[in-house]
């Protein structure tokens, strides 16, 4: 029974679901309505499941001593605050968000909002150093995805276009100058017309280029988005979907039941 | 500005530099502001739980309905309050019947999105004539359904990726780093923005220099 | 000279924070604000709003947080701006409890700054759990989701909600998009009732939503920092999106040129360790 019932709530609450999408009338639209209006209502208290082993675990650490006891304090004593300040508030104007709650004015626009903010504007710095670090021309694939990026950062911002005649340049020496180092290298007479072959088109294509993604680089990011992009995107997330519809599948019919343990 | 918002600004100020500190190395400031975040946080969705869900939605409705409307409420009130079961281990098992639920509606409600949402509005506007008597866009609409079906041919691992299929993998493969690269590109800025939107509060609101 | 290009290609990580702070902080002191043009997307978005009559409501989702506060908050006050100066109603909900009363201070800002009165021009319903539920119900009867409004006041005793139901009489809907919600609006909203789109989204998810645009699932995307300071533009309101700017594309060419610097390091030193 302590399986049983559970599988049967899954499987009767997401096969109405499915039933309703093809027969939206009577019962099966009410039905939806309703078990839609109760999902509303319980899913609230999933978000507060969790909170009480955060809570218990800094408790421990607390009535253990142990190091970092301070900062559990300060987790707790926030949790409290926080708490008593919001329901305090939400009972004097019917709730915490009113206009004229001290709640909403001081704790959420100065402490809340400047904890998360800057918490997450610290990816700023470590984007920048990964970028730097990973983003190597390795092989050709992981060049498509550099040249994509920078391409697509310079474009999006409203001078970035400064930078293409000096990065291009310098891309596009160095390009050359590994194809004449490879064509000194080889033995092979064809190979080495090759190489120097290479070389010598993309000197003479580096200007015409430049000039071009100095004044088309908008168009330029616009197509990126809007065509190779989107397209791999779309079979990207059609993949996606897809693969959502069979974990829901696998889920309803019982065969995924991992969420029981 | 009142006292009090001076007073908060300087608070708000000190927490942003407290967290920033975390990028010489981990800190004890940090770790302080960490732990505030974390505990208002947690408060925070008790208070999010109460008044916009309990209150509205239990506490309201029986006050305002009628009847059968009144009564019904008691079934999400007991899930809800098998939800909250899971606090006590000895009947916490009986939780499951309430997560049962909202799993059984999260399945049912993600299979109707991604086929009636996605996978059938999305499928239709790829199939683009390939040629509209226009060189440009025939182009871009040939790249389009090129890089969706190489993409989709990539991530079909039900055939090991020999000869033709092997061949339009490593075509998808190109396209799905350039979305990549795109993403990525994108992906920073939005990073940026919200250093920019930091300094901006550092040297605008709390120090008055910009 | 092979060390050189070695260091090169392993600058420190604290040398590269400095120069990222630097060049985010050093252009707003100089007060310049570059000049461009808005997107085409953004454009498109504009005058889906722009084309609605007086009158019409516009629901705005607030499906984002202070985490991404510096890109949606400019976006969502130039939008507000653009609504009410056409004397357009506003619905206010959202998805993600940890920045609804974002939303909620920008529209009582902006409210203010336009005379408009609360429950005739402009009503806050909050938040309710449930998301795709909570977007499918409210396609039959906002009621049934929304019984009150946020500070418990039942809609119908609000003059603005007397004459909205469903998503029929709602014109336009724009999510404000940090994550996932965006999709969720899309594959419930507007494919199940055909509710007009505009997805305003921060630069990390805003790549991900392009399929839509093209399948004319939304009418308009605006996305990052970048969308929203092309939205000001277009209300002729430089906020603090169009301040952002300066720094924006000195910080990207900065990480275009450390990249650079990071290939060149790492080819030169590859080719003076081959064997000769």
């Amino acid at each position: 029974m302590k399986k049983e019932i559970p599988l049967a709530i899954t499987f009767i609450s997401g096969f109405l679901l499915i039933v309703a999408l093809f027969v939206p009338h009577r019962p099966f639209g009410d039905l939806e309505q309703r078990f839609n209006d109760w999902y509303i209502i319980v899913a609230g208290f999933t978000l507060i499941l969790g909170v009480d082993s955060l809570l218990a675990h800094h408790w421990k650490i607390i009535r253990r001593r142990q190091p970092g006891a301070f900062h559990s304090m300060a987790l707790i004593l926030s949790f409290i605050v926080t708490l008593v300040w919001g329901v305090w508030d939400g009972l004097k104007f019917g709730n915490p968000f009113d206009p004229a709650s001290t709640f909403l004015r001081y704790f959420y626009t100065y402490v809340f909002v400047s904890l998360q903010a800057t918490m997450f504007s610290l990816l700023a710095f470590f984007i920048a150093s990964a970028a730097y670090r990973a983003f190597r021309a390795r092989t050709s694939t992981a060049t498509l995805l550099l040249v994509a990026a920078a391409l697509v950062m310079l474009g999006n911002v409203p001078k970035g276009y400064l930078a293409i005649p000096p990065v291009v340049a310098i891309t596009g020496l160095l390009l050359a100058f590994h194809f004449f180092r490879e064509g000194q290298e080889t033995a092979e007479t064809t190979m080495r017309i090759v190489y120097w072959g290479t070389a010598l088109v993309i000197l003479v294509l580096l200007y015409p280029v430049i000039q071009f993604l100095y004044h088309n680089l908008p168009a330029v990011k616009d197509w990126i988005m809007n065509v190779p992009h989107l397209g791999a995107k779309r079979g990207i997330l059609i993949g996606v979907a897809l693969g959502a519809v069979a974990i829901s599948l696998r889920i309803i019919l019982g065969i995924e039941r991992t969420y029981l343990r | 500005m009142s006292g009090m918002d001076l007073l908060f600004t300087w608070i708000a100020a000190g927490l942003t530099l407290a967290i920033f500190s975390f990028l010489y190395r981990d800190n004890p400031f940090y770790k302080f502001a960490e732990h505030i975040y974390v505990g208002s946080a947690a408060a925070y969705w008790f208070i999010y739980l109460w008044f916009f869900d309990v209150k509205p939605k239990l506490i309201d409705a029986w006050i305002s309905n009628t009847g059968f409307e009144r009564y019904i409420l008691i079934v999400p009130a007991f899930l809800s309050f098998l939800m909250l079961l899971r606090f006590i281990p000895k009947v916490a098992w009986l939780s499951r019947w309430a997560i049962a639920f909202t799993v059984g509606m999260g399945a049912g409600l993600g299979i109707t999105g991604a086929i009636q949402g996605y996978i059938v509005p999305q499928v239709k506007a790829g199939m683009l004539p390939l040629w509209t008597g226009q060189w440009g866009n025939s182009l871009n609409y040939i790249i389009l359904v090129v890089s969706t079906v190489t993409t989709l041919v990539y991530f079909f691992f039900s055939k090991e990726h020999k000869g033709g299929l092997g061949f339009l993998a490593k075509v998808g493969i190109m396209f799905i780093m350039i979305a990549f690269g795109a993403s990525f590109g994108s992906t920073i800025m939005a990073r940026i923005s919200l250093l920019i939107g930091r300094l901006y509060f550092l040297f605008h609101d709390w120090l008055h220099l910009v | 000279m092979r060390n050189f290009w070695e260091q090169l290609g392993k600058i420190d990580r604290r040398i590269v924070y400095l120069f990222v702070f630097l060049g985010a902080s050093a252009p707003l002191f100089l007060h310049v604000v570059p000049k461009f043009k808005a997107s085409p997307e953004v454009v498109q978005a504009y005058q889906a709003i722009d084309e609605l009559p007086a009158g019409s409501v516009v629901l705005f989702s607030i499906d984002y947080d202070a985490a991404s506060m510096p890109e949606l908050q400019p976006l969502l006050e130039a939008m507000l701006t653009h609504v009410f100066r056409k004397d357009l109603k506003v619905l206010m909900m959202g998805h993600w409890p940890l920045g609804l009363p974002l939303g909620q201070i920008a529209l009582e800002k902006m409210a203010k700054r336009y005379n408009k009165k609360y429950g005739e021009d402009y009503v806050f319903l909050g938040y309710r759990p449930g998301l795709a539920a909570v977007i499918l119900n409210m396609g039959k009867e906002i009621r049934t989701v929304f019984n009150v409004d946020y500070k418990g006041t039942p809609l119908d005793s609000l003059p603005l909600m007397r004459n909205i139901h469903n998503y029929n009489d709602i014109a336009l809907l724009v999510g404000f998009e940090a994550g996932a919600v965006g999709d969720y609006w899309v594959q419930f909203a507007q494919a199940r009732f055909q509710q007009k789109i505009i997805l305003a989204a921060t630069a990390v998810v805003w790549p991900d939503l392009y399929p839509y645009l093209q399948a004319h699932q939304i009418v308009g995307l605006i996305g990052g920092l970048r969308g929203a300071a092309d939205y000001e533009v277009l209300v002729n309101q430089p906020g603090s999106a169009s301040t952002g700017m300066a720094s924006q594309t000195v910080v990207h060419i900065l990480i275009v040129v450390f990249i650079l610097l990071g290939n060149l390091g790492y080819y030169f030193t590859r080719t003076w360790r081959k064997p000769t």
